[in-house]
Protein backbone atom coordinates (compact mmCIF):
# COMPACT_ATOMS: atom_id res chain seq x y z
CA UNK A 1 0.00 0.00 0.00
CA UNK A 2 1.59 3.70 -0.68
CA UNK A 3 1.78 6.31 1.77
CA UNK A 4 -0.37 8.40 -0.40
CA UNK A 5 -2.75 5.35 0.03
CA UNK A 6 -2.42 4.90 3.97
CA UNK A 7 -2.91 9.39 3.98
CA UNK A 8 -6.35 8.62 2.69
CA UNK A 9 -7.58 5.47 4.49
CA UNK A 10 -6.14 7.81 7.65
CA UNK A 11 -8.17 10.60 6.87
CA UNK A 12 -11.34 7.94 5.94
CA UNK A 13 -10.99 7.03 9.48
CA UNK A 14 -10.59 10.21 11.13
CA UNK A 15 -13.56 11.66 9.32
CA UNK A 16 -15.66 7.85 10.56
CA UNK A 17 -14.57 8.57 13.90
CA UNK A 18 -15.31 11.83 14.50
CA UNK A 19 -17.91 12.58 12.64
CA UNK A 20 -19.93 9.25 12.72
CA UNK A 21 -20.86 9.72 16.06
CA UNK A 22 -21.52 13.31 15.68
CA UNK A 23 -24.05 12.76 12.97
CA UNK A 24 -25.79 10.14 14.75
CA UNK A 25 -26.32 12.53 18.21
CA UNK A 26 -27.36 15.25 15.65
CA UNK A 27 -29.44 13.12 13.80
CA UNK A 28 -31.95 11.90 16.27
CA UNK A 29 -33.36 15.73 16.07
CA UNK A 30 -32.98 19.18 17.53
CA UNK A 31 -32.99 18.35 21.56
CA UNK A 32 -33.12 20.51 24.07
CA UNK A 33 -30.51 22.89 23.38
CA UNK A 34 -30.63 26.48 24.41
CA UNK A 35 -31.68 28.94 21.77
CA UNK A 36 -28.84 31.28 21.70
CA UNK A 37 -26.33 31.67 21.56
CA UNK A 38 -26.24 27.92 20.26
CA UNK A 39 -22.89 27.15 22.91
CA UNK A 40 -24.29 23.96 23.39
CA UNK A 41 -23.71 22.69 19.72
CA UNK A 42 -21.13 24.76 19.33
CA UNK A 43 -18.80 23.10 21.53
CA UNK A 44 -19.75 19.75 20.64
CA UNK A 45 -18.59 20.16 16.51
CA UNK A 46 -15.07 21.83 18.10
CA UNK A 47 -14.80 18.82 20.28
CA UNK A 48 -15.04 16.42 17.25
CA UNK A 49 -13.20 18.59 14.68
CA UNK A 50 -10.29 18.43 17.85
CA UNK A 51 -10.79 14.46 17.57
CA UNK A 52 -10.18 14.53 14.59
CA UNK A 53 -7.37 17.02 14.46
CA UNK A 54 -6.13 14.62 16.78
CA UNK A 55 -6.63 11.30 15.11
CA UNK A 56 -4.54 12.70 12.15
CA UNK A 57 -2.11 13.94 13.89
CA UNK A 58 -1.11 10.95 15.41
CA UNK A 59 -1.96 8.94 12.66
CA UNK A 60 0.82 11.42 9.88
CA UNK A 61 3.25 10.74 12.80
CA UNK A 62 2.89 7.28 12.90
CA UNK A 63 2.84 6.93 8.71
CA UNK A 64 5.55 9.54 8.64
CA UNK A 65 8.09 7.70 11.26
CA UNK A 66 6.86 4.50 9.45
CA UNK A 67 7.55 4.87 6.24
CA UNK A 68 10.72 4.92 4.88
CA UNK A 69 11.83 8.02 3.09
CA UNK A 70 11.89 6.61 -0.41
CA UNK A 71 7.60 6.28 -0.23
CA UNK A 72 7.23 10.09 1.04
CA UNK A 73 8.15 11.24 -2.68
CA UNK A 74 6.38 14.49 -4.46
CA UNK A 75 3.13 14.14 -6.25
CA UNK A 76 4.46 12.59 -9.85
CA UNK A 77 1.81 12.47 -12.87
CA UNK A 78 -0.41 9.48 -11.25
CA UNK A 79 -0.90 10.59 -7.95
CA UNK A 80 -1.87 14.17 -9.85
CA UNK A 81 -4.32 12.33 -11.94
CA UNK A 82 -6.10 10.60 -8.87
CA UNK A 83 -6.24 13.85 -6.82
CA UNK A 84 -7.67 15.69 -10.20
CA UNK A 85 -10.12 12.20 -10.27
CA UNK A 86 -11.20 12.50 -6.75
CA UNK A 87 -11.58 15.84 -6.36
CA UNK A 88 -14.03 16.36 -9.18
CA UNK A 89 -15.96 13.39 -8.26
CA UNK A 90 -16.30 15.52 -4.31
CA UNK A 91 -16.72 18.93 -5.75
CA UNK A 92 -20.59 17.62 -7.49
CA UNK A 93 -21.35 15.43 -4.65
CA UNK A 94 -20.28 19.80 -2.85
CA UNK A 95 -22.36 21.45 -5.22
CA UNK A 96 -25.40 18.59 -4.87
CA UNK A 97 -25.57 19.41 -1.55
CA UNK A 98 -24.64 22.81 -1.40
CA UNK A 99 -27.61 23.44 -3.90
CA UNK A 100 -30.11 21.51 -1.76
CA UNK A 101 -29.35 23.20 1.70
CA UNK A 102 -29.05 26.59 -0.09
CA UNK A 103 -32.07 26.55 -2.17
CA UNK A 104 -34.58 23.84 -0.98
CA UNK A 105 -33.84 23.26 3.21
CA UNK A 106 -34.62 27.19 3.69
CA UNK A 107 -38.22 26.17 3.07
CA UNK A 108 -38.66 23.28 5.93
CA UNK A 109 -35.01 23.02 8.15
CA UNK A 110 -33.96 26.37 10.41
CA UNK A 111 -31.21 27.07 12.66
CA UNK A 112 -28.75 24.48 13.21
CA UNK A 113 -30.60 21.06 11.10
CA UNK A 114 -29.16 23.84 8.26
CA UNK A 115 -26.20 24.20 9.77
CA UNK A 116 -25.44 20.15 10.48
CA UNK A 117 -26.66 19.70 7.11
CA UNK A 118 -24.06 21.95 5.57
CA UNK A 119 -21.27 20.21 7.75
CA UNK A 120 -22.68 16.53 6.45
CA UNK A 121 -22.34 17.80 2.81
CA UNK A 122 -19.00 19.26 3.42
CA UNK A 123 -18.03 15.80 5.28
CA UNK A 124 -19.56 13.45 2.14
CA UNK A 125 -17.73 15.11 -0.61
CA UNK A 126 -14.81 14.76 1.85
CA UNK A 127 -15.72 10.90 2.05
CA UNK A 128 -15.90 10.97 -1.33
CA UNK A 129 -12.42 12.24 -2.54
CA UNK A 130 -10.69 9.86 -0.38
CA UNK A 131 -12.85 6.66 -0.93
CA UNK A 132 -11.83 7.66 -4.92
CA UNK A 133 -8.54 8.15 -4.27
CA UNK A 134 -8.31 4.98 -2.33
CA UNK A 135 -10.29 3.30 -5.01
CA UNK A 136 -8.02 4.59 -7.47
CA UNK A 137 -4.76 3.24 -5.69
CA UNK A 138 -6.80 0.45 -5.41
CA UNK A 139 -7.32 -0.40 -8.42
CA UNK A 140 -3.84 0.42 -9.88
CA UNK A 141 -1.80 -1.89 -7.62
CA UNK A 142 -0.09 -4.30 -9.52
CA UNK A 143 -0.34 -6.83 -6.79
CA UNK B 1 -13.56 4.08 -32.50
CA UNK B 2 -10.50 2.02 -32.91
CA UNK B 3 -10.11 -0.89 -29.89
CA UNK B 4 -6.87 -1.66 -28.35
CA UNK B 5 -4.97 -1.69 -25.27
CA UNK B 6 -1.19 -0.37 -24.53
CA UNK B 7 1.26 -3.23 -23.96
CA UNK B 8 4.86 -3.09 -22.65
CA UNK B 9 8.57 -4.08 -22.48
CA UNK B 10 9.51 -2.21 -19.69
CA UNK B 11 10.09 -5.02 -17.22
CA UNK B 12 12.04 -7.04 -19.97
CA UNK B 13 13.90 -3.77 -20.71
CA UNK B 14 14.77 -3.43 -16.99
CA UNK B 15 16.03 -7.03 -17.26
CA UNK B 16 18.13 -6.19 -19.90
CA UNK B 17 19.83 -2.62 -18.34
CA UNK B 18 20.98 -4.70 -14.89
CA UNK B 19 18.13 -6.31 -13.19
CA UNK B 20 17.39 -2.32 -13.27
CA UNK B 21 15.13 -1.41 -10.04
CA UNK B 22 11.51 -0.02 -10.09
CA UNK B 23 12.53 2.60 -7.80
CA UNK B 24 15.61 3.38 -9.50
CA UNK B 25 13.61 3.96 -13.15
CA UNK B 26 11.51 5.46 -11.49
CA UNK B 27 13.41 8.06 -9.80
CA UNK B 28 15.51 8.53 -13.20
CA UNK B 29 12.10 10.02 -14.71
CA UNK B 30 10.28 11.45 -12.00
CA UNK B 31 7.80 8.81 -11.05
CA UNK B 32 6.99 6.66 -7.71
CA UNK B 33 8.17 3.27 -7.47
CA UNK B 34 4.25 2.38 -7.31
CA UNK B 35 3.39 4.26 -10.87
CA UNK B 36 6.10 2.23 -12.45
CA UNK B 37 4.50 -0.94 -11.45
CA UNK B 38 1.14 0.44 -12.60
CA UNK B 39 2.45 0.89 -15.70
CA UNK B 40 4.39 -2.38 -15.79
CA UNK B 41 1.00 -4.40 -15.24
CA UNK B 42 -0.79 -2.32 -17.10
CA UNK B 43 -3.08 -0.41 -15.01
CA UNK B 44 -1.64 2.87 -15.27
CA UNK B 45 -0.79 4.71 -18.87
CA UNK B 46 1.70 6.98 -18.74
CA UNK B 47 1.97 10.74 -20.06
CA UNK B 48 3.44 10.84 -23.65
CA UNK B 49 6.15 12.68 -21.68
CA UNK B 50 6.90 10.38 -19.00
CA UNK B 51 6.84 7.69 -21.72
CA UNK B 52 9.54 9.29 -24.19
CA UNK B 53 11.19 9.42 -20.79
CA UNK B 54 11.11 5.40 -19.70
CA UNK B 55 12.50 5.08 -23.60
CA UNK B 56 15.39 7.22 -23.11
CA UNK B 57 16.66 5.66 -19.84
CA UNK B 58 16.65 2.72 -21.71
CA UNK B 59 18.11 4.60 -24.90
CA UNK B 60 15.62 2.68 -27.24
CA UNK B 61 13.13 4.17 -29.49
CA UNK B 62 9.10 4.75 -27.92
CA UNK B 63 8.04 1.91 -29.99
CA UNK B 64 10.24 -0.56 -28.21
CA UNK B 65 9.29 0.22 -25.10
CA UNK B 66 5.51 0.63 -25.67
CA UNK B 67 3.04 -1.08 -28.36
CA UNK B 68 -0.55 -0.05 -29.49
CA UNK B 69 -2.63 -3.72 -30.10
CA UNK B 70 -4.93 -3.43 -32.05
CA UNK B 71 -8.18 -5.60 -30.74
CA UNK B 72 -10.47 -6.89 -33.57
CA UNK B 73 -14.29 -6.55 -33.88
CA UNK B 74 -15.56 -9.77 -34.76
CA UNK B 75 -18.51 -8.70 -36.14
CA UNK B 76 -17.00 -6.75 -38.30
CA UNK B 77 -13.86 -9.18 -39.21
CA UNK B 78 -16.57 -11.93 -40.00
Amino acid sequence: MSYREKIAWLSLIAMAVAYGPYFGFVGRGPGSWEPLPHLHPLGLFAMVSIVRMLILGVGYLYLRLGSPREERQPLDERDRAIEHRSITAAYYVLMAGMILVGCFMPFSSAGWTIVNATIFWIVASEVVHYSVVVASYRVQASS
Amino acid sequence: MMQGSISNRIRTLRFMNGEMSQAELGQRIGLTRQTIAAIEAGKYSPSLEAAFRIAQVFNVALGEVFQWDVKTNPLKAS
